[in-house]
């Protein structure tokens, strides 16, 4: 209980902090920091659109996010999901703009695509990792380089169409249908099934506990006879393919259609999401869902204030910067014994 | 293929590996203590920023280099701190200092130029041809003296570094952190000083390398002009098989395809530009491929070290 | 600890920050500096208000800052106030158009293409807010639903001609090189426009001119690419530059300037757009300058007088949008004489005719 409290506790200080430090930034520019905040709110939670905005803005971070978690969850770190995403997106736009088939079959078609697309460019940092004894940080985040640029082959050669480098906007018939008429799709819908889905798999069944043991401690897990390294390479392509999903999804939902710059940086943000939500499923939907508002209120808070738009980008960074920082102090034996003493001291009094 | 484009080939592989030395010697550093660090890209970039920022005001490109320097410390002590005292995830404090550092960065920009002003451009540090009065077409004398210092501080530091990791038994001592910290605790070696030790070398090498992109190589600064360089250092380190001279090498090789990527494109080829620019990532996953895992990095790399747990 | 550790940095970033914006306090929030309106700035008594976003910075000395400036020096005349978010991810181009309509601005300003289906998303959204597409399709006024988007398209085939035929007058190894940022069609465009217009000028004046391949740096703000780029096209034997890639384009300008300093005369040329740079480099002999403030008055206008709306406003030498910088002395009197005298037929329409 006293764990679960700290969990929820550290990040919200931490958010506080990083707020003081950017209103006193503002503060310092002239800027009013209450008319800041207000704009942040409206900006997130103003409207029923801007509401449908923000959730928008949070689906392709709760793919990333729950790609992170799942293979953190076998040990492994998969810094791979922007590339993954990409792929898959790039796999979804061939498929959206080139095979002619449209409807929900096409959809589904793509959406299987895309997650095939990035479970497959996943699988070669997983089998490098348990073949060849690879670092799969550093493989995976190369191929993160190489799925961008070769994004870029795609919008600027390949599929261009139009007059800047891109590539034509997917088929009306296979966008995928909004919510209640706002900005967030179906694809929403889909990230939340997937977080269940992963959610029940760790916790409610014997394959989940197994790749948890696996992640928990490695050696213990081989010295009892569990298959490591299938569950990596599992992990790896599972996790691969939600992020897959999740690109198709998003391109399906609200991106349509491949352009210059698309997907940057969603793979760390995923990362810094999972940890943040303690590589828990249905914790970290939850703080992807914050950081999308953070990231739309903090437009509106840039655009009412008028101070440099580097500011958000300064506080978000620093959120990640605290709020890691807070739990990994949380979880220092040192700091442990010295929150045991002084429960302890209370109750003896 | 004349000469001529041999030559100027050769010439700019040089000229576009520099920074990538710098910044994978601070990799390299950093690493060797057993701190990954994927923060370099934002290390470079608010270095770059206090180099500019510092020689445009003392008209000194070597200040500029030394703040750069100073800057990289102090944000990578964040990353030191973090990361040896709180034994936080190392990975996601190095994409926090990207994050965090190139925004701090283009804040500073503009708060101290305004916005919409007029393009600022600082002088460049002198190269040695010049300081001697040497102007010569020959490749050689250009190879070798139409350098600025920075680029002989970095081929010394190479060289420096691959006999202080190799031949010093402090060096030994600082590898020995990096590969098993709890071993080297009781041999008596201070764990924590070697890992904050590493973070200075770090942050003032990654500060350098990104200084020397303004004090040395380019008139201006603008946002993103490390332009992913933090992460070919990173692959550097590993395609250089943590050893000074291997990163060297890697160094050389990447600053090559650069090279070699930008004429090919003047040459007109009609090949996709994106495909040069995958080489060095390419490169990298293919090298560890047949390489495989004999004599991978420090075996401590990227794992906290706990005083308590030894 | 943790709490002295953010104090610290609380601290050093506030000190940075009185260290850095004593000197010119005000121009750091980009808003407030160009907002108080003149008296009498609009007919009824109202402030209009107009905001640009930006997927680069406003300071790269490049395209972000001409079109801010074009913005400012607009919203100085018709006494708007004006609003700025740059250096904007992809992902959030609509979040940041939509945080300005939602904050009440009249006009939303966007330079560039890559914006369109933002745009078109919001205009649909905010029927009531006019939306202007800098460099934008001449089809796409037409897709907006609410007719409330226009295009302005400056003519990029006259901006290549404006460069080429300096350049083609200029050259003396008949070679020149072309420097571009991303494969946008206007950037083609500004490319076929020099290279046809640089070929015809040289066999007007009895030598043969070729152009070297347009090369693309990836992105706008690689100034290093710039100057590599620059050294190798000037190894090919190329002597005049154009580009069109904002800070790439500085940094060609800086290798440029080098190897004029060491051959010890100034032998090779750049022609700057899209503002005149004369004199910001040695070897800058002219510029193409694009009055853009122009056409971000003609929507000011507009959206005062209620027509604003569904039109694609091109930008040409005739309706003054485009024009010559200042030559340099580099350029000799008679050269000077032939350019104004190329210049006018372009005016007239007889150029290349």
């Amino acid at each position: 209980m006293k764990n679960k409290f700290v969990n929820i506790l550290v990040p919200l200080i931490s958010v506080l902090l990083a707020f003081v430090i950017g209103c006193v930034v503002m503060a310092a520019l002239g800027a009013n920091p209450f008319v800041a905040l207000q704009a942040l709110w409206t900006g997130a939670f103003g409207s029923m659109r801007n509401v449908g905005t923000t959730l928008a803005r949070s689906t392709p971070l709760i793919f990333t996010g729950l790609c992170a978690c799942f293979a953190y969850r076998c040990g492994v770190f998969n810094l791979g999901g922007e590339g993954q995403f990409i792929i898959g997106a790039v796999v979804c736009c061939f498929i959206a703009t080139r095979s002619g088939l449209e409807g929900p079959a096409a959809i589904v078609l793509c959406l299987a695509a895309g997650a095939l697309a990035g479970g497959l460019w996943a699988a070669i940092p997983g089998v490098l990792k348990i073949y060849r004894g690879q670092n799969e940080m550093i493989i995976s985040i190369m191929l993160n380089y190489v799925a961008t640029l070769f994004m870029g082959v795609v919008y600027t050669n390949w599929l261009r169409d139009g007059t800047v480098p891109q590539t034509a906007p997917v088929p009306d018939a296979t966008k995928l249908s909004r919510l209640f008429g706002l900005r967030v799709t179906t694809a929403f819908i889909l990230a939340l099934v997937t977080g269940f889905l992963i959610y029940y798999f760790l916790f409610y069944t014997s394959k989940g506990f197994q790749l948890r043991a696996v992640g928990l401690n490695m050696t213990a897990a081989q010295f009892n006879g569990f298959a490591v390294k299938r569950y990596i390479l599992m992990s790896f392509i599972v996790s691969g393919a939600i992020a897959g999903l999740g690109g198709s999804a998003d391109l399906m939902g609200t991106q349509y259609r491949l352009i210059n710059g698309y997907a940057s940086g969603y793979g760390f943000d995923g990362v810094a999401m999972a940890l943040i939500g303690q590589l828990h499923p249905l914790a970290t939907i939850l703080v992807a869902i914050f950081f999308a508002v953070l990231r739309v209120g903090s437009t509106t808070m840039q655009a009412a204030t008028g101070v440099p738009t580097s500011v958000s980008d300064i506080i978000q960074a620093l959120v990640i910067v605290f709020t890691v920082a807070g739990l990994a102090m949380v979880r220092l034996p040192q700091f442990k014994a010295a929150t045991a003493r002084m429960f302890a001291k209370k109750e003896a009094m | 293929m004349d000469s001529a484009f041999i030559t100027n080939l050769i010439l700019a592989s040089v000229r576009m590996a520099t920074p990538l030395i710098f910044l994978s010697l601070a990799e390299l550093y950093s690493q060797r203590a057993g701190l990954v660090h994927i923060g370099l890209e934002g290390l470079a970039a608010i270095g770059s920023l206090a180099g500019f920022l510092v020689s445009l005001i003392t008209g000194n490109p070597l200040l500029g280099v030394l703040a750069g320097a100073a800057v990289g410390i102090l944000v990578n002590m964040i990353y030191a701190y973090a990361t040896v005292n709180l034994c936080a995830e190392q990975i996601v404090y190095g994409m926090a200092i990207n994050i965090f550092a190139p925004a701090l960065a283009a804040f500073i920009y503009r708060v101290y130029f305004g916005a919409g002003s007029e393009l600022v451009q600082v002088g460049l540090m002198t190269t040695l041809s010049a300081l001697l009065g040497v102007t010569s077409d020959n490749f050689v004398v250009r190879l070798l003296l139409d350098q600025t210092p920075m680029v002989y501080l970095a081929y010394g530091l190479v060289i420096f570094t691959a006999v202080y990791f190799n031949k010093t038994k402090s060096g030994l001592n600082y590898k020995a952190v990096g590969e098993y910290p709890k071993a080297a605790a009781t041999l008596g070696i201070n764990v924590v000083g070697v890992k904050y030790a590493a973070s200075v070398i770090c942050g003032a090498l990654a500060g350098i390398g990104g200084a020397y992109l303004t004090t040395c190589y380019s008139t201006t600064y603008t946002d993103g002009n490390v332009a992913g360089r933090g992460f070919i250092a990173l692959a550097a380190v590993i395609f250089g098989r943590w050893s000074a001279g291997g990163v060297l090498l890697a160094c050389l090789f990447f600053g090559f395809c650069d090279a070699l990527q930008i004429r090919l494109q003047v040459g007109s080829y009609g090949i996709p530009y994106q495909f040069f620019q995958m080489i060095p990532y390419i490169a990298t996953v293919v090298v560890l491929t047949v390489i495989g895992m004999k004599k991978a990095g420090p075996k401590g790399v990227g794992k906290p070290y706990l005083r308590e747990q030894r | 600890m943790k709490k002295i550790f953010a104090l610290i940095l609380t601290l050093a970033m506030v000190l940075s920050l009185a260290a850095c914006g004593g000197g010119n306090s005000g121009s750091g929030s980009s808003g407030d500096g160009g907002a108080t309106p003149p008296a009498g700035g609009s007919s009824d008594g109202k402030t209009y208000k107009v905001a640009m976003i930006c997927d680069s910075s406003i300071s790269d000395g490049g395209w972000g800052m001409a079109c801010y400036n074009a913005m400012v020096d607009a919203a100085a005349k018709y006494g708007w106030e004006t609003e700025v978010s740059d250096s904007i991810a992809q992902s959030a181009y609509y979040e940041s158009i939509v945080a300005f309509c939602d904050l009440g601005y009249d006009l939303i300003y966007a330079p560039g293409n890559q914006y369109t289906d933002a745009i078109l998303q919001a205009a649909e959204e905010y029927p009531d807010i006019a939306f202007a597409l800098l460099n934008g399709g001449a089809d796409t006024p037409a897709k907006a639903a609410n007719s409330n988007v226009t295009s302005l398209l400056p003519d990029s085939q006259q901006v290549g001609w404006i460069a080429g035929i300096l350049a083609g007058l200029m050259t003396e190894t008949g070679k020149v090189a072309f420097i571009g940022g991303m494969e946008i069609d206007t950037t083609k465009g500004k490319y076929a426009g020099f290279v046809e217009s640089a070929e015809y000028v040289g066999q007007q004046e009895g030598k043969t001119v070729e152009a070297l391949d347009v090369v693309y740096s990836g992105d706008f703000s690689a100034s290093d690419k710039g100057i590599e780029f620059a050294k190798a096209m000037m190894d090919q034997g190329a002597d005049v530059f154009f580009g069109d890639a904002s800070a790439v384009d500085s940094g060609a300008r800086q290798a440029i300037d080098e190897a004029n300093a060491a051959a010890g005369s100034v032998k090779v040329y750049d022609i700057a757009q899209p503002g005149d740079f004369l004199g910001q480099n040695e070897c800058i002999i002219g510029s193409q300058v694009t009055d853009n403030s122009g056409l971000v008055g003609l929507c000011m206008e507009a959206v005062e007088n209620g027509t604003f709306g569904g039109e694609t406003i091109f930008g040409t030498m005739q309706n003054g949008v485009l024009s010559c910088g200042k030559l340099s002395d580099l350029v000799p009197a008679d050269v000077q004489e032939k350019y104004n005298s190329y210049i006018s037929q372009v005016m007239d329409g007889t150029f290349m005719q």
